[in-house]
């Protein structure tokens, strides 16, 4: 009762900070946690094994999850606000399944996790990129345009990645396949991870930026034009950064599920409102939930589980809680 | 001279006509209420005005055609309110009432702080003060009409199209609508056209009255000025037999009163 007597604005700068400083601990968390214990004073002292763990493996893993999380997280509230649709997500316009198929062939015809990684980003690339393009074949310009052409082209993808499964062979191309689309942080080294992380802040970064007639789009087509806003080309372009953002990531790490649904609604139901602010807090959230789900997924069992298993795990109950609180309150 | 001009406007969804060659002038300073029953063509009339629809015809803002203009031009001339908006997400009111200076900002800019300012005092003026930071969501019907009042409002532009700006409205806030838009009329010498439920508010504070039937034109009056008979019938034509009457409020200003006579088949 008494948090909502205080400036919004405040609230969710106390959020953030909360959000912040709760990666910031999973961060150092995941640095730490693993088959190969690392100390403090191992890594300072110099310990070359020790040093080696921390660079090759750990570092990676951690970027990845928490700059992972975060875009999937800004990217969701991206996608939720442009479709003006709360179960948006980046699969509505079929990067996901594109993703999958281009992972698929990568794993067929070539070999080694950067080439799995490029083959994904080309498929999740040209699931969106044929998407719009069908979508502009209607020139009226109507979101909902966008959405039935992104259907087809998910079909589309599935269709491919039906058949290239058909063709693996099951002991273990079939499998590597089906480990990738349950997703994983195992794996991901520094210079494969580089080049992806930077076209994903980059992207971010403008989205954030534009953050303001993003919320424009929200309104209706009509209204938003006449407010100032060339609609089609704003949807496009925000569309075509947002999906890029989360094509960097879906190729590192193969799909990671709930996250870019969970992590806005969590941020708006706490912020209970839609400024840059519950922007920064769904991507931090989003981050959280994607650390702590890799965490549980490399020290639950004895074999590294599929992270996507623990993001769904936390997440759900999680957003069942936020509802059910945001009832009581209003 | 005229500040507005339409002639031959023809709209419609797919085949069907929804609108057939409307055509009148605006001077500036004058507000234009436009009259008609449901379905009568009154939204795709104003959606036409500001090119959100396509039509044939010509809508001449000032001698500029309004939907040739680039986007950000037309939305700087010209301001719109849809019947209720379509904000679905949980904004702040002042948030939602900041939207309104977006056409005069850079993409990238932020509303200054005399944006700011303006913004708030335009909520104030709709009767909204104190509720900056409510979430749009969170207001009655009647009270998101004011925010989207308060937003329209801060506009610089010269014509203002609002599409039954008082339908959730109780009578008090409805007479204090059209004084706003009157006021913001008269202080740039722009234009309002407005779609309006209420043929009463219609009669006596719009300057000039269109009325439109199934997508055609009746006529246009100017309820201040005009023979009561004359209006009579043609109000008559959209309504069912009406008669008009003019009676003197205790300020002795004369409004015109409509009461509805029995159908001739009853």
């Amino acid at each position: 009762m008494r948090r909502s007597t205080s400036s919004p604005i405040a609230k969710t700068e106390w959020l953030c900070a909360l959000g912040a400083a709760l990666l910031a601990l999973l961060a150092a968390l995941s640095l730490f946690v693993g088959k190969y214990p690392l100390t403090l004073s191992g890594l300072l002292g110099g310990d070359e094994m020790q040093l080696r763990v921390f660079w090759t493996l750990r570092f990676s893993r951690m970027l990845a999850g928490a700059a992972g999380g975060f875009a999937l997280g800004a990217a969701g509230f991206v996608y939720q606000t442009v479709f003006r649709n709360p179960l948006a997500s980046p699969d509505i316009i079929g990067v996901a399944s594109g993703a999958s198929a281009g992972a698929a062939a990568g794993i067929l015809f070539f070999s080694g996790a950067a080439a799995i990684t490029v083959s994904a980003f080309a498929g999740a690339l040209a699931a969106v990129v044929l998407s719009l393009a069908l979508a502009g074949l209607d020139r009226s310009g109507r979101g909902g345009t966008i959405v039935l052409a992104g259907i087809a082209v998910h079909s589309l993808a599935q269709t491919v990645l039906m058949c290239l499964k058909l063709t693996a062979d099951p002991e273990r191309e079939l499998a590597s396949i089906e480990y990738w689309i349950m997703g994983s942080l195992n794996g991901i080294s520094l210079h494969t991870a580089v080049g992806n992380l930077l076209l994903c802040g980059a992207c971010l970064l403008v989205l954030f930026l534009l953050h303001r007639q993003l919320l424009l789009l929200s309104a209706e087509e009509g209204e938003a034009r006449m407010l100032g806003v060339a609609v089609g080309r704003l949807r496009l372009v925000v569309l075509l950064l947002a999906t890029l953002a989360v094509s960097c990531i879906v190729s590192l790490t193969g799909l990671i599920s709930f996250v870019g649904l969970l992590a806005p609604h969590a941020a708006r139901l706490l912020t209970r409102n839609n400024r840059s602010g519950t922007m920064v807090l769904s991507g931090l959230l989003g981050g959280v939930l994607l650390l702590a789900a890799d965490l549980l997924a490399r020290s639950v069992a004895a074999t590294e589980l599929p992270v996507s298993i623990f993001t769904s795990l936390l997440g759900a109950p999680f957003l069942v809680l936020l509802i059910v609180r945001g009832r009581k309150t209003v | 001279m005229n500040g507005l001009t339409v002639k031959d406007l023809c709209a419609g969804y797919g085949a069907a006509p929804v609108l057939a060659e409307v055509g009148f002038s605006l001077e500036p300073g004058h507000v234009l209420g436009v009259l008609g029953a449901n379905g009568s063509g009154k939204t795709t009339l104003l959606k036409s005005l500001c090119g959100i629809l396509p039509h044939t015809g010509s809508c001449l803002l000032y001698g500029k055609e309004l939907s040739k203009l680039p986007t950000r031009k037309a939305a700087q001339l010209c301001s719109y309110i849809p019947q209720r908006s379509g904000i679905t997400i949980d904004l702040p009111v002042l948030d939602v009432v900041l939207m309104g200076f977006n056409a005069r900002l850079g993409l990238l800019e932020r509303p200054t702080a005399a944006m700011r300012q303006q913004a708030v005092q335009a909520l104030e003026e709709v009767g909204l003060s104190g509720r900056e930071e409510v979430s749009y969501l969170a207001l009655s019907e009647g009270q998101r009409q004011l925010c989207i009042l308060a937003r329209t409002l801060v506009s610089d532009g010269s014509l203002l199209l609002l599409d039954e700006p008082e339908s959730a409205l109780d009578l008090r806030f409805r007479h204090r609508l059209m004084a706003h838009v009157r006021r913001w009329v008269q202080q740039r010498d722009g234009m309002a056209i407005l779609c309006l439920h209420d043929p009463l508010l219609a009669l006596n504070a719009c300057d000039r009255l269109l009325l439109l039937r199934e997508g055609r034109s009746l006529g246009l009056l100017s309820p201040k000025v005009d023979d009561p008979a004359r209006m009579e019938q043609l109000l008559s034509g959209l309504y069912g037999p009406v008669s008009l009457h003019e009676i003197r409020d205790r300020s002795g200003q004369r409004q015109l009163v409509m009461l509805k006579e029995q159908e001739d088949d009853a």
